[in-house]
């Protein structure tokens, strides 16, 4: 102990996680859960780091985004909001409207994409 | 049931202790199945519109309604989407009502600072002169007028209407028709006789006991210790008991713990955990003589949107022990020896009740079951999850026994379809207020109602009664 502190000026708070520093708006009662925050901020990114550089596929042709934007905007499948693109095909199939079967096909070839899976809305809460 | 045998052996109550008592085995239950998946919510994401609700309700009843405006109209009739009508022409157009009413309550008023209004108090019913039926389908809606009851029906009923556009642009209707009964059940029923005991509204935790005596009456009869050998033996043939929720009373729904200080709540427990104790014991009682279904209610402590969760069995640790228990869901569907039986606990039938000019609570169960939807009116004034896949309150077969909980009156009727359906309509009473149960014949598919009274206010020599 008498050798570390000759070395370093050692601080107690050296022992305590890390945080990220905030503005002065932060809520009082979060101090238990900042450090799973944190660490799920970072995970986050890390996700959203990781698809995009995924040499597993390329990425989907400007073609078939369009072909996927016209399957949200048709009407005959019903509303397209709040749901992934691949749930409102089986919907519509069970329903019996026939959904081009292309389209499920994309949508499970580029499953990890976010701009594929999800609707034309998505960043729109509800 | 109980009267025809149970007077030939009253004298057994006079005589003296035999040495062999008798016993009288319970009816032995076979085939139960429970049919109410389509109501189980697993994992709920409220991060959608309801639109979808609709859409699918509309998608999923639209064939059996061109089905049926074909065979009433003609194989010839012309079926048009709202955006394909001329002018003029004779056509069928198949889609969603909706009521336009003024005295419906909206958040956005009440929130609105602008008017200045302080919120309707609470209507029995909010239907006007004035109300107008608009008809919706998937892009475009258009007003209703004509041989049409605009008073009668509620929003979220799909519905096939036969007439013409007219020039000013509203739809001008001749004849209109809903789904119909759906197809019928085969029938396997029971050969001989096995009744159901169906309650409701038991009201624990009101500030009132009154009822309580009766609930105690009511369970000594399903377990036989009331009554001679008579009446003993016809409870043996009691193969099940369904309480059709509202087992709380409104009473332990006070919310005065939000509005008053903290120091005033600090000690005071909610009044529901004493009532949930109260339930504990009386499905104790029942559960180790016959298998009991418990359905919630508006007043007890589940969700409060349809379809509602069974109540937990954390809450219930005595009754919750024997298997004879089970918690289900508020619309509740199962097949008992072979017989459908399907029922709310009634907040569909009193929440149309509100919006239309029918009163009648047998009424009402009719034309929900003719209209081939359990609760049409959820989502719109009734709470209802954000289904998106399908819409699990559509009538897809007809059911042997229909029926819904905590309505004013006891009222039955069998119900006869022109495809050979055959229902039970049934409306059980709200016990807290009548002391009424409803046993339902298995066999035949009979119905009687069952009243525990007891030192009524005008009975002078204060006898209790056990009468139907």
């Amino acid at each position: 102990m008498s050798r570390r502190a000759m070395e370093q000026p050692r601080r107690i708070t050296d022992s305590f996680p890390r945080r990220r520093r905030r503005g002065p708006g932060r809520p009082p009662g979060r101090l238990k859960n900042k450090k799973d925050k944190d660490k799920d901020k970072d995970e986050v990114q890390l996700k959203v780091r990781d698809c995009p550089r995924a040499p597993s596929q390329p990425p989907p042709d400007p073609a078939l985004m369009e072909m996927l934007r016209r399957f949200d905007l048709s009407w005959e499948y019903g509303p397209c909001t709040g749901i992934t693109r691949l749930q409102r095909w089986e919907r519509a199939q069970e329903l019996g409207l026939s959904p081009p079967g292309l389209i499920r096909d994309a949508l499970l070839e580029h499953r990890d994409n976010p701009d594929v899976t999800y609707s034309l809305w998505h960043e729109y809460e509800l | 049931m109980f009267s025809e045998q149970a007077a030939a052996t009253a004298q057994g109550l006079l005589a003296p202790p035999s040495a062999e008592p008798p016993t009288f085995p319970r009816v032995a239950v076979s085939g139960y199945s429970d049919c109410s998946q389509p109501f189980q919510l697993g994992e709920r994401s409220f991060a959608r519109q309801y639109a979808h609700i609709y859409a699918v309700r509309l998608a999923g009843m639209r064939p059996g309604l061109e089905r049926r405006a074909r065979s009433r109209w003609g194989n010839d009739v012309v079926l048009r989407r709202l955006s394909e009508l001329q002018e003029g022409e004779k056509c069928c157009v198949v889609g969603t009502l909706f009521k336009s009413m003024q005295l419906q309550p909206s958040i956005l008023q009440e929130i609105s600072e602008e008017h200045n209004l302080v919120p309707q108090p609470p209507l029995p019913k909010y239907i006007q002169p004035s109300d107008e039926l608009i008809l919706e389908d998937e892009l475009q809606r258009i007003k209703l007028e004509g041989a049409i009851d605009v008073q009668r029906l509620v929003t979220g009923t799909i519905v096939a209407v036969y007439g013409c556009e007219q020039d000013d642009g509203r739809f001008l209707v001749e004849d209109h028709c809903f789904a119909d009964l759906p197809p019928p059940l085969p029938w396997s029923g029971p050969s001989s006789d096995r009744y159901v005991l169906l309650a409701s509204g038991l009201g624990l935790g009101s500030v009132s006991g009154e009822a309580l005596l009766s609930t105690q009456l009511l369970v000594d009869v399903v377990t036989g210790q009331l009554g001679a050998e008579g009446e003993q033996s016809c409870a043996a043939h009691i193969t099940r008991v369904i309480l059709a929720g509202n087992l709380l009373s409104q009473n332990t729904q006070s919310r005065d713990t939000i509005n008053k200080a903290k120091y005033l709540t600090k000690k005071t427990q909610a009044a529901s955990v004493e009532a949930v104790k109260m339930l504990d014991e009386i499905l104790l009682q029942l559960c180790t003589s016959v298998p009991v279904d418990v359905m919630p209610g508006e007043f007890d402590p589940t969700n409060y949107t349809l379809p509602q969760q069974p109540l937990h069995r954390c809450m219930l640790p005595l009754a919750s022990a024997y298997a004879t228990l089970r918690l289900v869901t508020n619309p509740y569907q199962a097949s008992l020896d072979g017989v459908r039986f399907l029922g709310t606990s009634g907040q569909n039938i009193s929440d149309i009740f509100k919006y239309s000019s029918m009163d009648d609570y047998l009424e009402i169960l009719e034309w929900t079951l003719l209209a081939g939807h359990i609760s049409p009116t959820a989502p719109d004034t009734l709470g209802c999850y954000p289904f998106y896949k399908s819409d699990p309150f559509i009538l897809t077969e007809c059911p042997h026994v229909y029926f819904c909980g905590n309505a004013p009156h006891f009222q039955s009727k069998l119900l006869q379809g022109k495809e050979g359906q055959r229902v039970l309509l049934l409306t059980v009473p709200d016990f807290s207020a009548t002391q009424t149960a409803c046993l339902v014949n298995l066999h035949d598919l009979s119905c009687q109602p069952i009243t525990f009274s007891s030192f009524g206010a005008d009975s002078e020599d204060g006898d209790m009664e056990l009468e139907h």
